[in-house]
């Protein structure tokens, strides 16, 4: 099951399938293709959406894309669902 | 791979080469819509532009106006333009904007006329103009020497991951090629607007993007949370976008890697070929109407979820990287790359793709939203009028 990941140090990455809790997923890098550890799902994610790719501390910025795309609103474990629920943004 | 590209374009007196031939019937306000959209029944090979403005406004609102107004008419895609208002002073200031271009104009109010008198007289001069305006002969250009606009719409993830890198690389093709790419959205860009500000090509420019990015978010702010319901949308949600900062990042990947040459107002046309930057609302036909007024020729518009609106005088090529939308929106998308998320095509592969739309577009292949008759002509406005 893969997953596309922007840049090297992105704390999330986007799952390619709609996919069940317990599912293993390999990331790779959007630009150049290269592999990157694998994770496992810990709840089930939709197509399109953030899978997190280590654990992000409660009120830590998360970074996507290289830089932060917003602030988590609670302690986010490895293989979780990243999406309004757990991330707010930090400028609006 | 687009520097070496020859396509054919309409020549127009003194300015750029257009991919259409319209002859538009230009309303200069509300009241004028009903003569514009009769004399368009009457006269085949026109194209009335209905809109709901154009009274009692002022100041900078009202200069916008008359920009956005003459500035459509100037498109290169414009062959030629009968102007209808209510009286003659505003009617004839729509018109020798547009005249000076050297374009054919003809302007005609209604007021002391009545609507069939009017009509009457526009739709003679109209059959006239497409007579003359059909005529014209493409000649050879380059793509580059097409002014080209760009924006996202209905993002969602597969934007960042995949639509908006591939016309990123076009886009410096392009400018690359000596060709010029206007793109805008200013609120969109929140969270990576210092990644723009970076590649201003001047402190100048810098500071004059900076003050156009700051004075919108000043005015958000004023609004409060009411906003959060609406950026990210709840399309841009259900595709998998959570924060502001997150779908900007996704934005800037289709505005390429070169500099930005120049800061435009809302509707001017460029004046440095490469990539510009143009104060826009993120309200999609807002946006592409304004560029449209700037003369861009073709528009290249990049969607995830699915976004379905066109321009009238320029035709908005959809791009489009998410497998369920290709499928389920396929009377929409212009360019597949979903390719790209399923590993069976490269950035490069994509890109070229969308040159290739580019050229046969250029040629004449009308985009999905010209043949479904998604023509969104949608003025900006700045404030209430009095």
């Amino acid at each position: 099951m893969r997953i596309l990941v922007h840049d090297e140090g992105d704390d999330v990455g986007i799952v390619l399938m709609d996919v069940t809790a317990g599912t293993e997923c390999q990331g790779s890098l959007v630009r150049t293709g290269a592999a990157l550890p694998p994770v496992r799902t810990v709840e089930e994610i939709p197509f399109g959406h953030k899978i997190a790719l280590r654990p992000i501390a409660a009120s830590a910025q998360v970074i996507e894309y290289g830089g932060p795309i917003g602030i988590a609103t609670h302690d986010i474990p490895p293989g979780a669902y990243v999406h309004v629920h757990n991330l707010r943004s930090g400028r609006w | 791979m687009v520097a070496g590209v020859t396509t054919t374009g309409f020549p127009r007196p003194g300015g750029r080469l257009g991919v259409r031939n319209h002859v538009v019937i230009l309303p200069v306000d509300d009241i004028s819509n009903a003569a514009a959209e009769a004399v368009a029944r009457l006269v085949g090979g026109t194209m009335a532009l209905p809109h709901p403005y154009g009274r009692l406004q002022f100041g900078a609102d009202l200069a916008l106006h008359w920009r956005t107004l003459i500035g459509t008419g100037r498109n290169p895609n414009v062959g030629a333009v009968v102007v209808i208002g209510i009286e003659p002073e505003w009617t004839g200031l729509v018109a020798n904007g547009i005249a000076q271009s050297g374009k054919p104009v003809e302007a005609f109010s209604i007021e002391g006329n009545g609507d069939f008198a009017t009509i009457l007289r526009a739709a003679r001069a109209a059959k006239d103009l497409v007579t003359q305006v059909s005529a014209i002969e493409r000649q050879p250009c380059s793509l580059a020497d097409l002014l080209v606009g760009i924006k996202c719409g209905e993002s969602d993830t597969t934007s960042g991951l995949a639509s908006n890198p591939a016309l990123g690389v076009v886009v410096d093709r392009i400018a690359e090629a000596g060709g010029t790419v206007l793109f805008g959205e200013t609120t969109e860009l929140t969270g990576a607007e210092h990644l723009v500000a970076e590649r201003m090509a001047t402190p100048q420019l810098r500071e004059r993007f900076q003050a156009m990015f700051d004075e919108y978010a000043k005015f958000l702010e004023e609004y409060g949370q009411d906003l959060l319901g609406s950026q990210p949308s709840k399309g841009n949600l259900a595709g998998g976008l959570t924060t502001i900062e997150e779908k900007a990042y996704g934005n800037i990947q289709k505005t390429g890697s070169g500099p930005v040459v120049g800061v435009l107002e809302p509707g001017d046309a460029p004046s440095v070929p490469g990539i510009n930057f143009m104060n826009t609302s993120s309200a999609g036909a807002e946006c592409v109407t304004l560029m449209a007024a700037a003369g861009a020729a073709v528009h290249f518009f990049t969607t995830g979820q699915g976004n379905v609106i066109g321009n009238p005088v320029t035709p908005v090529v959809k791009i489009c990287a998410n497998p369920q939308t290709v499928k389920r929106m396929s009377e929409h998308i212009d360019v597949d790359i979903s390719g790209l998320l399923t590993g069976e095509a490269t950035l490069v592969e994509a890109a070229d793709r969308i040159v290739s739309a580019f050229a046969a577009t250029a040629l004449g292949r009308l985009t999905a939203a010209e043949i479904l008759g998604h023509r969104e002509f949608v003025l900006t406005r700045l404030h209430r009028s009095a």
